[in-house]
């Protein structure tokens, strides 16, 4: 390794604030976030881009934060879920209001992942259909719920408008 | 009690945290100092370990400590698992020693600055195998010529039972129509979404050690821990947070964790593991495969006479610890005949051990009993020529012949199964289905439908105990402990462990209206062992709606009774004239009499001999609780899908679930549960499949290879409740398990249905698109049986 770079400076933001970090080449996005950062709520559950726990929004399109080098994100914009409550309104989102009413999940683990890419969804398509729903979320697994309950939480906060 | 919150789907106390990012799971954990471990695990299956090179990853740059089985053995014993009479139990090392006898098995721990680091290191380590032939399949594993597994056992089967109830023999020379078939079920495995993980700290200076995991059972944890490490038990702690799912795989003790302790003694420094998901899916366990050969006579009316069942068991390479492998047979067998009526039944079993990695408990773990049952109803109708619905009604014991004791000697209540069916029937529509799917064929759409009926036992019970002929773990009162705190705020500590359940919210809601306080004024404490009562078992086997509950109710009304008691002394007031509610107690019809809650902390904590007469302070008391005979639930499920014979794609039109778990604490939980289990249920059956090479190599390590189900896959599911009363101060029935026990029948009955134009029968559980393209005889496929397009 001797004579190639190996670690490498990271300016981005993180959920609006401006973060800093010296990292290895090899460091991906979540572990920076979860052990530089120390925000543990973006979770890692196979490494290998299937499950889409750790599922992150950079500049507003959502990615894997285990498939996306830290170096990769310089000056770039980082959404986590620890970025989704609107502190204006008392500390959540509509959306996580909206899934906490209809029990949308149980473990929590699948969580980060899909409340990113239903805000994502909810973005770019405020009414989505069930089906849209369902196609949206379909990057995530979830191993708890059978998917009923987040379909209903991300259409609840649809209808009140997120 | 006043009846409040108990009952309604309040919203989970959990949920804040977890849908902010703020839950705190294992990984979570992050302490000063905190190294980080990788384990060197096997490529084959089966191999004579020659020698082990660990010199260039000890001197790698980072690297604290590599660990082989040689140096290990110095700080840790062997594990074993619980015995059961006529089981062979296996007695092995955490690292391995000798002999690997499943891919993934750990051979040497590295021990490093980071995971990365750790990894990299463990990729120098040189392992010298000499190959061993592996033993792959349940008739490899039972042929005599195929190498063994444990020399000192002598075979690789491990366990043999024989039962027989009333006399098969007659009742088969009897008989109007004789059926036998072989069923199979898949190996699956629980895939959690969070993978196992453990952060060990240790104290160099006190030796205490305090263990950090992602588990079901934390006082079972701490107990074998404290043992394989000879390690007295007062110096563990084991501590669980936020658990990301489990279903049964988190209940053993891994052979990871023993290694992760020593090193972190040896070290004197916290050590971090955590398991990624190949390793999780290769090694973490896997559940679900066995065979069942059966045969059954019945009468020209369709009466089910008789029933031989010989189930074969492949358990994988070791024991878990927890539940014996003669457990998941005997439970099997004991609830097979489940609410029919059933006099004649012979039950043999056979457990084997291969090259695989090693059997543990899966969300409903004696499935197979649901789905071979109700799969052999669905083709014993269609030998008789009776409808499967009126088959099944002309099969449940009729309400007048019950309460009684099954064949197998369980306790049989008065059922709902008859109603449940009926009622499951009706909402599909079923008067009409037939028309439909007949017009449907005419147009070459195949269209079908599918019943299951099953009770299960949430929580088992001491007849059902006794028929099983053991109880791995023992079976204890469950109990509760509940705190008025100087604030008057109420803490709960349970020895449950919920890992997405919602116990922090249904356990308070039984306080609050027990005790007449607000919700928001009960914590739940669970998951430390340092404070909470110890049980063996933590959250599973659907026992916490009976048992934490019934602990629960208990404490609550204990400590009910002493703040009313408190309040009486002060006042001088019998305690009978006095109300609790709101958080505030009442003296009745004097409202000037009033007392808060805070203002009781404060006394209680305060006043020596207000609250105790020994002079002692505060308010804590204790209850234990177990749950009497026959304890079920039961469900009934309904599938309807349609199946595109090109494709091999299985769409499911509608899933209905009728459950009855007497009544609910929370109604939004329950349902959460249910659909969740039908979710792995309908998985298991068209997506996933722990899958092996001829030479025991596996072949789905990645989410890539083992296919779950994503939100376009799984349809809604109705859930619709019957909520009987059962009498019985604790009316509530698990429901863990049930969705998943169900539902691979309802869904493997409905495909078959579907495909009866093409005289398919259901044998194989496993249905991925590729197989039913096979079984409608598109294809002529080279593993599995062959049948021919018979005309639509």
């Amino acid at each position: 390794m001797s004579g190639s770079v190996t670690r490498v400076d990271v300016r981005l933001t993180v959920n609006g604030r401006d973060r800093a970090a010296t990292v290895d080449v090899r460091r991906t996005l979540a572990e920076l976030l979860r052990e530089d950062l120390a925000l543990t709520g973006t979770h890692i559950g196979c490494e290998h881009g299937v499950c889409g726990s750790c599922t992150v929004l950079v500049d507003g399109a959502s990615a894997r934060s285990c498939l996306t080098l830290a170096a990769r994100v310089d000056g770039c914009a980082v959404v986590t879920i620890e970025g989704l409550a609107d502190d204006a309104s008392g500390g959540l989102s509509t959306l996580q209001q909206a899934c906490i009413e209809q029990h949308s999940f149980q473990c929590g683990f699948c969580t980060p992942g899909i409340l990113i890419v239903a805000t994502e969804l909810l973005a770019d398509n405020p009414q989505p259909s069930e089906e849209e729903v369902r196609e949206a979320i379909s990057g995530n697994l979830c191993r708890c719920t059978g998917y009923d309950s987040i379909v209903a939480g991300i259409l609840h906060a649809a209808e009140r408008g997120s | 009690m006043i009846q409040r919150v108990t009952g309604t789907s309040v919203q989970r106390v959990e949920d804040p945290r977890i849908l902010t990012g703020r839950g705190r799971y294992v990984d979570d954990v992050a302490l000063p100092g905190m190294l980080h471990a990788a384990f060197v695990r096997s490529p084959h299956a089966h191999a004579r370990l020659r020698s082990i090179d660990v010199a260039a990853a000890r001197s790698y740059p980072g690297v604290h400590l590599v660990l082989t089985d040689s140096e290990l053995r110095e700080h840790a014993g062997d594990m074993t698992a619980n015995g059961s009479a006529g089981l062979f139990v296996a007695t092995y090392s955490a690292l391995a020693r000798d002999v690997v006898r499943m891919v993934g098995e750990p051979v040497a721990i590295v021990v490093a600055e980071s995971r990365n680091v750790a990894e990299d290191a463990a990729a120098l380590v040189r392992v010298e195998y000499e190959l061993l032939a592996a033993v792959v399949d349940m008739d490899d594993a039972m042929d005599d010529a195929s190498p063994v597994l444990y020399p000192e056992h002598g075979s690789n089967v491990i366990y043999r039972s024989e039962h027989r109830y009333g006399d098969t023999a007659t009742a088969f020379a009897g008989a109007a129509h004789v059926v036998r078939e072989r069923f199979l079920q898949h190996r699956q495995t629980n895939a959690p979404m969070e993978c196992r993980g453990i952060v060990v700290d240790h104290s160099p200076g006190t030796q205490a050690m305090e263990i950090h995991t992602s588990h079901q059972s934390p006082h079972a944890v701490r107990f074998t821990l404290a043992m394989i490490l000879r390690q007295p038990m007062h110096l563990l702690r084991v501590r669980c947070g936020d658990i990301g799912g489990s279903f049964g795989q988190k209940g053993g003790i891994n052979r990871e964790d023993v290694a992760v302790c020593a090193s972190a003694r040896l070290l004197g420094r916290p050590v971090k593991w955590i398991e990624d998901r190949a390793e999780n899916l290769a090694v973490a366990g896997q559940a679900r495969e066995e065979r069942l050969d059966v045969e059954a006579a019945i009468d020209a009316d369709g009466r089910v006479l008789a029933v031989r069942v010989r189930m074969v068991m492949d358990t994988g390479a070791y024991p878990q610890l927890g539940f014996p492998a003669s457990g998941y047979t005997n439970v099997v067998r004991s609830l097979f005949p489940a609410a029919y009526r059933l006099e004649h039944y012979d039950f043999d079993a056979v457990a084997v051990a291969t090259n695989k990695a090693t059997y543990v408990p899966y969300r409903g773990p004696w499935e197979a009993e649901t789905w071979v049952r109700e799969r052999l109803f669905d083709v014993l109708a269609r030998a008789a020529g009776i409808d499967p619905v009126e088959f099944r009604l002309r099969n449940l014991w009729a309400d007048d012949e019950l309460p009684r004791q099954s064949v197998t000697g369980v306790e049989l209540i008065k059922f709902s199964q008859r109603e449940t069916l009926l009622r499951a029937a009706a909402y599909v529509g079923y008067d009409t289905f037939r028309a439909e799917q007949a017009s449907a064929r005419s147009r070459g759409v195949h269209l079908g439908i599918g019943f299951c009926n099953f009770i299960e036992p949430a929580p088992f019970f001491p007849s059902l105990i006794k028929a099983i002929g053991f109880m791995a773990a023992p079976r204890t009162p469950q109990e509760a402990q509940l705190r008025v705190e100087p604030d008057g705020t109420l803490s709960l500590f349970t020895s449950q462990m919920p890992h997405g359940q919602g116990h922090e919210t249904t356990l308070a809601q039984l306080v609050a209206d027990e005790v007449g306080v607000e919700r928001s004024s009960v914590r739940v404490v669970a998951g430390d062992t340092g404070v909470t009562p110890f049980n063996f078992v933590g959250t599973g086997g659907s026992r916490a709606a009976t048992l934490a509950s019934g602990a629960t109710i208990g404490v609550a009304r204990q400590v009910r009774d002493r703040i009313l008691r408190l309040a009486a002394d002060m006042w001088e007031i019998d305690p009978a004239d006095l109300d609790l509610v709101d958080g505030n107690i009442i003296a009745k019809g004097v409202p000037s009499r009033k007392l808060s809650m805070a203002a009781v902390g404060v006394l209680a904590h305060t006043r020596p001999g207000l609250a105790n007469s020994d002079g002692s302070l505060g308010i804590e008391e204790h209850h234990a609780y177990i749950s009497g005979e026959a304890t079920w639930s039961q469900s009934t499920h309904c599938c309807v899908v349609e199946v595109d014979v090109e494709t091999g794609q299985v769409r499911i039109v509608r899933y209905v679930v009728v459950e009855d778990c007497g009544r609910m604490i929370n109604p939004a939980i329950v349902d959460g549960q249910v659909r969740g289990g039908v979710a792995q249920g309908i998985a298991g059956v068209l997506f996933e499949r722990a899958a092996y090479g001829p030479d025991g190599g596996f072949l789905s390590a990645s989410f890539h290879d083992y296919l779950l189900p994503t939100a376009n896959d799984i349809p809604h599911i109705e859930v619709i409740h019957r909520e009987s009363d059962p009498d019985d101060d604790v009316p509530f029935r698990g429901v863990g398990e049930g969705g998943a026990i169900g539902a691979p029948a309802a869904l493997t009955n409905a495909i078959e249905d579907a495909l009866a134009p093409f005289g398919v029968t259901i044998r194989d559980q496993h249905l991925p698109p590729h197989r039913i393209v096979e079984l409608c005889g598109a294809i002529v496929s080279e593993v599995g049986e062959s049948r021919f397009h018979q005309g639509a």
